[in-house]
């Protein structure tokens, strides 16, 4: 037998801190890009040229160039003007990546709310960022949720490129542990087992949060 | 409340064309017309929620300045309710009632909540107050819109067909609840297709035609005795 998976069982704990640092780079982005996605998604539905055209640039710039060329852009583009260690670089590029993605879903969200739900808050009185924080927005994130999960789980499995600026999260240790013990198969069957195991759970808190939520749609 | 001069249109297409109309405290004014004749948009420039061309509106005395402050203050003396309800599906019915005085007036919840409770008791509905809106039925929805709006104790109730999206057995209850209102004094404008009620309630009727006011009057004389040929045509095709 080539493969030896009692290695998968026995080396499965080792990885428990690249587990660890792959879980802080995915939070960390999804953060970082929840809100600048909010802030631009607000751009993009702004009537005024200043807020509009840069936030559509971005998020043309990032979904039409590959995540790879934006992380190396931050970690050795930059060089010149910062030099930023890999952890942050990667927080920066894929927080930036993630925006853009996430941008796009909240303002989808926002358009999809009914037009009568903002005119009956503004014939109560309301201004428009009340409006907005009270009643569009609930709505809005709601349906936001479930195109959200996805794109976590979507930025859980791309923390992984961070492996190529040296980060030390799971797929570097699966490749570095892999390359020296001439067993990559194993170790890259653990890096999967952990990313299985951390997108089901993010899948299953997402589905749960969905029917939390769902609350007010359920009849009698 | 006063409405001098409106003018609206959308591009090319005039909606209203120099709309002129008075309406008296305690009034009650139905508006009727053929769909698309502008009723809905002159409603709606009434409160703003579209910006007319040119045109003033005079409410309680008081010209309405074209700046969002001045349009928000007016918006809590003008209630509207639309003809699919709009009602907020994420809170409760209490907690749609109670969202304009809490968030608008800056009542407390305290108040709010026995000021909410009060109009959903007046509109029959306070046994649903922790329902969610759709669990409600429409005449139910309507009802509970007709709640909100009152809850910011307008001095004027705008209706934009409050029963067309209803089932016939429906509308009964929700007009109801508008001759309740009419007979305690408010002052309505109310656009609908229900005859029945405006002769039975209105002090006024004014049937639009093409953007345009073509007939006023009392309700026996305009469905009597119409003038225009148009409001005999229009009234001709309803019956
Ligand atoms: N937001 C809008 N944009 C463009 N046209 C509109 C808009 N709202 C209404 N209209 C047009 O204005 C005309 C009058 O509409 P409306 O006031 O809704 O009539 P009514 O309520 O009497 O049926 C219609 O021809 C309608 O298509
Ligand atoms: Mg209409």
């Amino acid at each position: 037998m080539v493969y030896d998976f009692s290695v998968v069982v026995e080396k499965f704990p080792i990885f428990v801190p690249a587990a660890i640092e792959t879980l802080k780079i995915t939070a960390a982005s999804i953060l970082f890009g929840t809100v600048i996605g909010l802030l631009t998604s607000f751009c993009r539905l702004s009537k005024l040229k200043v807020f509009y055209l840069p936030s559509t640039l971005y998020i043309t710039v990032i979904r039409g160039t590959p995540i790879l060329l934006q992380l190396f852009i931050v970690y050795y583009g930059m060089v010149g003007l910062v030099r930023l260690d890999p952890y942050p670089s990667a927080v920066i590029a894929f927080g930036l990546h993630n925006g853009a993605y996430i941008s796009e879903i909240f303002r989808g969200a926002i358009k999809s709310i009914d037009i009568g739900q903002m005119e009956a808050a503004r014939s109560l009185g309301m201004t428009g960022f009340q409006a907005m924080r009270r009643i569009i927005l609930p709505q809005a994130v709601k349906r936001a949720v479930p195109p959200l999960g996805n794109q976590f789980i979507i930025a859980t499995k791309d923390s992984s490129l961070a492996s190529t600026i040296a980060v030390r999260e799971l797929l570097l240790k699966s490749q570095q542990l892999g390359s020296s013990t001439f067993r990559p198969m194993e170790y890259l069957i653990i890096a999967g087992i952990y990313y299985l195991i951390i997108t089901t759970a993010l899948g299953y808190l997402v589905h749960r949060l969905e029917r939390r939520m769902a609350v007010s749609d359920r009849l009698g | 409340m006063e409405v001098a001069g409106l003018y609206k249109s959308f591009g090319e297409l005039e909606v209203l064309k120099d709309i002129s109309l008075t309406v008296a405290e305690g009034e009650v004014v139905v508006v009727i017309g053929p769909s698309g004749s502008g009723k809905s948009t002159l409603l709606r420039c009434i409160n703003f929620l579209e910006k007319s061309n040119a045109g003033d509106v005079t409410i309680d005395g008081r010209l309405i300045e074209r700046k969002e402050k001045t349009i928000n203050r007016m918006r809590q003396e003008v209630g509207m309710v639309f003809q699919h309800f709009n009602l907020f599906p994420h809170m409760t019915v209490l907690g749609n009632v109670i969202e304009g005085p809490i968030q608008v007036r800056k009542m407390k919840k305290q108040e709010a909540v026995l000021l909410s409770e009060e109009l959903l008791e007046k509109v029959g509905l306070l046994d649903k107050k922790d329902e969610y809106p759709a669990m409600l039925s429409g005449g139910q929805k309507q009802r509970v819109a007709i709640a909100r709006a009152l809850a910011m104790k307008p001095k004027v109730m705008l209706f934009d067909e409050p029963t067309s999206a209803l089932d016939p057995e429906l509308v009964g209850e929700v007009l109801g609840v508008m001759k309740e209102l009419a007979r305690e004094g408010m002052t309505m404008v109310v656009v609908t297709h229900e005859m029945g009620f405006a002769r039975e309630v209105a002090d006024r009727v004014i049937f639009m035609d093409d953007a345009k006011i073509v007939e006023e009057g009392p309700p026996e004389e305009v469905f009597n005795s119409p003038q225009n040929e148009r409001t005999q045509a229009f009234l001709s095709q309803i019956y």
